[in-house]
């Protein structure tokens, strides 16, 4: 199913997602992660789309598995968080 | 004796040579070819410039753009989108290494602001930066600031808007809500100004270049002396702007 989410993080910037998941698995299939934020490298969002496919989407294994791409790649954020990337993408199933 | 810096003023541009210029300069300054470089221009046509992260489908009216000739660009740095008509724009590529830069980005945005609120106040306007990438004038924003690192190289570039035209402005950028239009260009209105709203006068892009380059050597203790791009980044710059910004695959990437 394709589905979007805005979501003006706490302090920060807009975030934007568009995603795309199986209904059945609860699984991702892709995502696309836009807004006015800034990352450090640039790189780390492309890296965080690319692992969180077939990912299931609950709220906690999406914030710890987020965390540990964030942790392993040195990405930092200003504006975005792990907590914010999360929430924007269960946004995308209500 | 004050540390030497070069400065380019190289005028007004279309928005892929501005934008291959200072990604060239980037690049130049991380293989150690150039000194730490300021740089000040405008843009003509006038433009919009996407942060990295954004979409250009959800953040500029296309077909708008394409009839009033405005041109359109994917920046390398984040933030938000930016509409470039009557501004002043900086740009400052330094090494991370250097003892002015703090390797805390947002300590080192603070730093670099610093300088353009430095600069605004030789003009008579007083401003302070607002974290996360503003400087404001009376709890208004009159300068937007984006900065990227990359291969241990800090490139930061920002506006200083001379004037606004915010109709003209929604008349390009997507809003995301067509019934909250009015509310949100008279909600910009009150949220944004500019040199010309603040003085009650114009005042010249040079005048406000030389304003800033004081900005920027007192903020920094520097010198900063008139420089040109080398025929190395010349070259760079038509490199870039061919086969990334001016490129359909860079623009719409996301």
């Amino acid at each position: 199913m394709k589905t979007k989410s805005i979501y003006k993080i706490p302090q920060g910037k807009l975030l934007k997602i568009s995603l795309n998941y199986n209904e059945k698995t609860n699984k991702i299939i892709d995502l696309i992660i836009t807004g006015d934020f800034f990352a450090y490298p640039e790189e780390g969002i492309e890296i965080i789309e690319k692992k969180l496919k077939n990912i299931v989407m609950e709220n906690d294994i999406l914030y710890k598995k987020i965390e540990s791409i964030i942790k392993k790649n040195m990405i930092q954020f200003i504006g975005l968080d792990s907590e914010g990337i999360t929430n924007g993408i269960m946004m995308c199933k209500k | 004796m004050s540390e030497k810096w070069r400065l380019l003023q190289t005028g007004y541009k279309n928005a892929y040579t501005n934008m291959a210029i200072d990604r060239a300069v980037m690049v130049s300054h991380s293989m150690k070819a150039v000194p730490p470089t300021v740089r000040f221009y405008g843009w003509k046509p006038s433009a919009i410039s996407i942060g990295y992260f954004q979409s250009l489908d959800d953040e500029v009216e296309l077909e708008t753009c394409n009839k009033l000739k405005i041109d359109y660009v994917r920046r390398i740095t984040g933030g938000g989108a930016v509409f470039h008509d009557n501004e002043l724009t900086y740009s400052i590529v330094i090494s991370e290494s250097h003892p002015s830069i703090s390797k805390n980005i947002l300590d080192s945005y603070g730093r670099i602001c610093g300088a353009i609120v430095k600069g605004l106040n030789n003009i008579g306007i007083e401003s302070i930066y607002a974290p996360i990438n503003d400087i404001i004038s009376n709890g208004k924003k009159i300068s937007g600031n984006a900065q990227t690192r990359k291969k241990k190289t800090v490139l930061q570039h920002g506006t200083i808007l001379t004037d606004v035209d915010v109709e003209k402005m929604f008349s390009v950028l997507k809003v995301p809500n067509e019934k909250i239009k009015d509310k949100l260009i008279s909600n910009v209105k009150e949220r944004v100004t500019s040199i010309k709203h603040i003085l009650g006068e114009d005042i010249s892009f040079n005048e406000i270049a030389d304003s800033m380059k004081k900005g920027f050597e007192e903020e920094f203790n520097i010198d900063l002396y008139k420089g040109e791009l080398t025929k190395e980044e010349m070259e760079l710059t038509k490199k870039f702007e061919n086969e990334c910004f001016s490129s359909y695959d860079w623009n719409h990437r996301r």
